[in-house]
């Protein structure tokens, strides 16, 4: 059986909306699905604007939150991606998408193109 | 106070030369110090992509050509009028190779803005579609506010000088912008255009069917018709999250180029053996 896993990464900006933890928890039930977030905020305020050094660090370390979504139903794994694009739109970035794996990352980046909302 | 004028053609006393000096020559008359400079007689080379200015803040590698020159000119400058004829469709690639090298740009925390304005002859009524484009992109990239633009129908090389309006129009445009110099009024005076950040007039449609976007600085909306009539409505929350906006600018390099290295270096190994055939594979 295979298994659809896959790790969403907005930085600052890039999501449409604020993500909620309990908007997710509401797709995890209706798409039957695992979710998780994860929320990394390493900026300081300086100038009016919050700011953080991100040249030379570890993708993982930058601020950004994460959804990572998982199934071994491609189904439900699909709608529920397409629901999540539909409210924060898809991350932006080629390395949005790290950690994720491949049968999770091609579904993910296949989806995009239709209802990433960009 | 110093009004720099770009101009983006080629031809010596053409249309958009003209018009430029009309301005400057208005500029000139509310006190304005003024300057030309023709961009196709600089040097401008390509960027070379290398990204090395993108990790490496101000450097650029592309050290033996007139950009930095241009750059300090317009650092120089308290207004400035881009010019450039539209051939197809929009401005000419000048203006683009310029706005090419201004990534380097970007790693500056915006300094305040100041005006521009942009003159735009062309020939053919409907030809002109994208004519705001480069010359907004290359405002916004520089932290400049424009405040207003015009674009004049004139053919034949100097053929602008038969029409008395656009050239009373074109000084008018430089006397405003000295004056919006001196009274620090950097308010958008021209047509308001459909999009109310870049005040142009193209609107890209969005795969849901039911969002529009100014593709130039992101701002979304939506679409209605009225009595119909095209209504296009942007939440004010949306305007403060334009492309260019001192904070996006800083979110897009913070955290969409700067940590591209990482990614690149994770991947370095297995890139190189993919990449290994296409580069044996007709070899440049």
């Amino acid at each position: 059986m295979t298994q659809y896993y896959v790790k969403l990464r907005y930085y600052p900006g890039d999501s449409l909306e604020e993500i909620k933890d309990e908007d997710l928890k509401k797709f995890e039930k209706e798409f039957g699905v695992c979710i998780s977030y994860q929320k990394i905020e390493n900026r300081e305020l300086k100038d009016g604007l919050l700011m953080e050094e991100t040249l030379g660090k570890s993708l993982e370390d930058i601020s950004q939150e994460v959804i990572t979504i998982s199934s071994d139903k491609e189904d439900n794994f699909s709608n529920c991606l397409i629901a999540l694009y539909k409210q924060y739109r898809s991350p932006r970035t080629v390395y949005s998408f790290l950690g994720s794996n491949d049968a999770g990352q091609r579904i993910a980046k296949k989806l995009m193109n239709t209802y990433g909302g960009w | 106070m110093k009004i720099l004028a770009l101009n983006g053609s080629f031809r010596k006393n053409g249309n958009t030369e003209i018009l430029l000096k009309q301005a400057l020559m208005g500029g000139e008359s509310e006190g304005a110090e003024v300057e030309i400079l023709r961009l196709t007689d600089c040097k401008i080379k390509p960027c070379r992509g290398c990204g090395l200015c993108l990790f490496k803040e101000n450097v650029c590698q592309e050290k033996d050509d007139d950009v930095n020159f241009i750059f300090s000119k317009i650092e120089e400058c308290d207004g400035m009028i881009i010019g450039s004829p539209c051939y197809f469709l929009e401005t000419t690639a000048v203006i683009k190779q310029l706005v090419d090298r201004c990534w380097i740009l970007g790693h500056e925390i915006r300094k305040p803005p100041k005006p521009a304005t942009v003159i735009i002859p062309y020939a053919t009524n409907g030809w002109i579609p994208y004519i705001m484009v480069q010359p907004n992109i290359l405002l916004n990239l520089l932290g400049m506010k424009k405040i207003n633009q015009a674009a004049f129908l004139v053919q034949g090389i100097s053929e602008i000088v038969l029409d008395q309006d656009s050239m009373d129009l074109a000084y008018y445009l430089g006397k405003e912008l000295s004056m919006a110099i001196r009274k620090k009024d950097y308010t958008y005076r021209g047509e308001p255009g459909i999009c109310p950040v870049c005040h142009d007039w193209n609107l890209r449609i969005l795969k849901d069917y039911a969002t529009v976007e100014c593709p130039l600085c992101g701002i979304r909306g939506s679409v209605s018709a009225i009595e119909g009539k095209i209504n296009v409505k942007f939440a004010e929350k949306d305007l403060a999250k334009a492309r260019f906006g001192a904070k996006e600018i800083y979110n897009h390099y913070t955290y969409h180029i700067k940590p591209s290295r990482d990614f690149f270096l994770r991947t370095k190994e297995e890139r190189k053996i993919r990449a290994q055939r296409y580069r044996e594979y007709l070899p440049t």
